[in-house]
């Protein structure tokens, strides 16, 4: 591999899991929610976050461009620039992701027996206790599949990416993005050669995980 | 050291449940056939269910609104429900208010205590979930059918458990069961309960 | 009997009528959309566009993408292709747009003043090779490659200063006239020589149709359209 490719590589890891750690705490909050409470106006927020899943990734970056462009809503009253930046590399993983870190994880803790839940709570134990000794633990093989799930979308992201953070070499320029960059410039060998990088990182990840979850059982 | 139920209402799936009852025994048996709500009403004196009306007591205390963490109730179910991911003594001790040693020479678990719960044979796991409930400092015990899904061979050894908990230790207990002999062998009251209502009300010797 | 021999002739005109597929430079849209729209006031035939890149138009037509006529913005893209009929049509020229509140330029050395400047990608799409070109010839090429956004086409470029995403953009002259969100703030008059070949295609499926395309674009009226957008129409 040379230098420029493990520019590349570096980015697209460094981003991806950056993006992955940020909705790892806000995706088990809201997958518990979605598992074990009720409330007017659920439906809505489960279409909400399902939506970045079925919508053309492309119209999602098209969504963040408008919003966190320099005069956009978000982007005008942020102290730095996020649209042709690594930041909008991270944001675009961030938000396509999601759906798929909350979707996993809802399923993994609605497999949680809730009876267990509740046996916790006559031995005493609060809501934050009952969580983190009860529901986390066994909800984890789950989580650790989402969280997996989604950093490999990050890693694959491109649709949203382009739109939003460009295709700028050393800045947001990630592996999808280079990719495509060289199959633009007909430089397939080239192209062929970063195909399989990716090939092998995805295959490392799922490895890796599976043989971790492994030992968990 | 008595527990109240006052007009409790809880609609259930095939009927519902509308008793009244004042128990005072050191352990009342919760009597009848399975299907018969005995169960739900556990559940209703632990504050895992809330009832549709009506109050709840425990030692004078009105705990109609209070968390189940707050009743200081110890609730052995019928599945054990023991933590699958823990082992024997991180299950006894995940409540320990009290310290008591005690608890784990009666039942016998300290050679246990490093097992993973999934080695347990069915008299095990009855013993742990016992000695978890009991380690909580309980007011009262709610044991359901305990007994159950243990081999008829073994069901004595386990009962001797279970008297021997109650001559160790001060705590009412709720015992509920289908067996006759179960309540013969290890109650002072029998309160009868089919459909949701109590039919029959008596004191044993 | 009147009726229908109105209708059998317009059922001869359509049988007749081709769809004329005409693979054209970004930069070419809005004037070639008012082109078309004039032609097709007195022709049956139908023509059907495809706008982008010069490069990857000539990458889509070299992979045997369906196209009857191919319209470049350089003799690079066009040079890749087989062609039957070429004639240079027109020239351009670059600018530097800003958006309309944005800085100032007096010299070009005030490009460096921006933080980020917008262009097509400068190693393959033609606007984008131009302004690389341009830069070097300045010596500011070096200096302003750090800040730029490549994009991938022109009217990219033009849209991200439009947006207020890029501080400037190199674009052509005519693009900067699409846009009122930005102004042109400088002239690069110095600038490369810009020549868009237009060509018919050897493989064209609908070859007379597209020929009688090529000769309106050569014709006075489209030449009048294409002046008034702002190119320059070479003799």
């Amino acid at each position: 591999m040379s230098s420029p490719d493990l520019q590349i590589l570096g980015l697209t890891l460094r981003t991806a899991a950056l993006a992955t750690l940020l909705i790892v705490p806000p995706g088990l909050a809201v997958a518990w929610l979605l598992a074990r409470k009720r409330w007017r106006g659920k439906s809505l927020v489960e279409t909400f976050v399902a939506l970045p899943l079925v919508m053309p990734p492309v119209a999602t970056g098209l969504i963040l461009l408008e919003l966190f462009g320099r005069r956009g809503p978000i982007g005008s009253w942020l102290p730095f620039d996020v649209v042709f930046t690594w930041r909008a590399v991270v944001l675009a993983m961030m938000v396509m992701s999601f759906p798929l870190l909350v979707r996993a994880a809802r399923v993994a803790f609605e497999e949680v027996d809730p009876r267990l839940e509740r046996i916790a709570q006559t031995l005493g134990a609060r809501d934050a206790r009952v969580f983190f000794t009860i529901t986390l633990p066994l909800a984890m093989r789950g989580i650790l599949s989402g969280v997996l799930l989604a950093f490999a979308r990050a890693i694959g992201e491109f649709g949203a990416t382009i739109l939003v953070a460009g295709n700028i070499p050393g800045r947001t320029m990630t592996l999808s993005l280079a990719i495509y960059n060289l199959v633009q410039l007909g430089r397939d060998a080239d192209a062929f050669r970063l195909l399989g990088i990716a090939v092998v990182i995805a295959f490392l990840a799922v490895w890796t995980t599976e043989a971790f979850l492994r030992r968990r059982a | 050291m008595s527990v109240v139920l006052r007009d409790v209402v809880l609609p259930l799936a095939q009927f519902t449940i509308e008793v009244s009852m004042d128990l005072g025994a050191r352990t009342t048996a919760l009597y009848g056939p399975s299907g018969a709500g005995k169960t739900s009403v556990l559940e209703l004196i632990a504050g895992l269910r809330t009832p549709l009306r009506g109050r709840i007591e425990l030692h004078g205390r009105d705990v109609t609104d209070l968390p189940p963490r707050l009743r200081r109730v110890g609730y052995v179910p019928q599945d054990d429900a023991l933590f699958p991911h823990m082992s024997v003594r991180q299950n006894v001790f995940y409540a320990a208010r009290a310290p008591r040693p005690h608890v784990l020479d009666v039942l016998e678990l300290t050679p246990l205590l490093d097992r993973n719960v999934k080695q347990l044979s069915g008299g095990e796991r009855k013993r742990v979930a016992l000695a978890r409930a009991l380690l909580s400092d309980p007011e009262l015990l709610l044991l359901d059918e305990p007994l159950s899904g243990v081999d008829v061979a073994l069901r004595d050894r386990v009962l001797e458990y279970l008297v021997r908990v109650r001559e160790e230790f001060p705590v009412p207990a709720i015992y509920v069961t289908h067996q006759m002999a179960e309540v013969e062998a290890f109650c002072e009251e029998i309160v009868h309960v089919e459909r949701g209502r109590v039919v029959a009300r008596a004191a044993l010797n | 009997m009147r009726r229908s021999l109105l209708l059998a002739l317009l059922v001869a005109a359509n049988l007749h009528a081709a769809e004329v597929r005409v693979l054209a430079a970004a930069s070419l849209t809005d004037v070639l959309q008012d082109i078309a729209k004039q032609y097709q006031k007195s022709a049956y035939d139908q023509i059907v566009f495809s706008f982008g890149a010069s490069n990857l138009l000539a990458r889509q037509i070299e992979a045997g993408a369906p196209a009857d006529l191919f319209l470049s913005a350089d003799e690079r893209s066009m040079s890749r292709v087989k062609t039957i009929a070429k004639v240079n049509m027109l020239t351009n020229s670059l600018v530097v747009v800003v958006p309309a509140d944005g800085h100032t330029m007096k010299t070009s050395r005030d490009l460096l003043k921006m933080k980020t400047i917008a262009l097509a990608e400068p190693s393959s799409v033609p606007a984008g090779i131009y302004a690389r070109e341009w830069l070097e010839s300045q010596k500011l090429w070096t200096a302003i490659a750090p800040r730029v956004v490549p994009t991938d086409n022109v009217r990219s470029a033009l849209a991200a200063v439009a947006a207020g995403n890029a501080d400037a953009a190199i674009v052509y002259k005519t693009d900067a006239m699409v846009s009122k969100k930005v102004r042109v703030t400088y002239r690069a008059t110095n600038g490369p020589r810009i020549v868009y070949p237009f060509a018919l295609l050897k493989d064209a499926k609908q070859p007379q149709a597209a020929r009688r395309f090529l000769n309106y674009l050569k014709g006075p009226s489209a030449r009048a359209i294409f002046v008034r957008h702002g190119f320059d129409v070479l003799p």
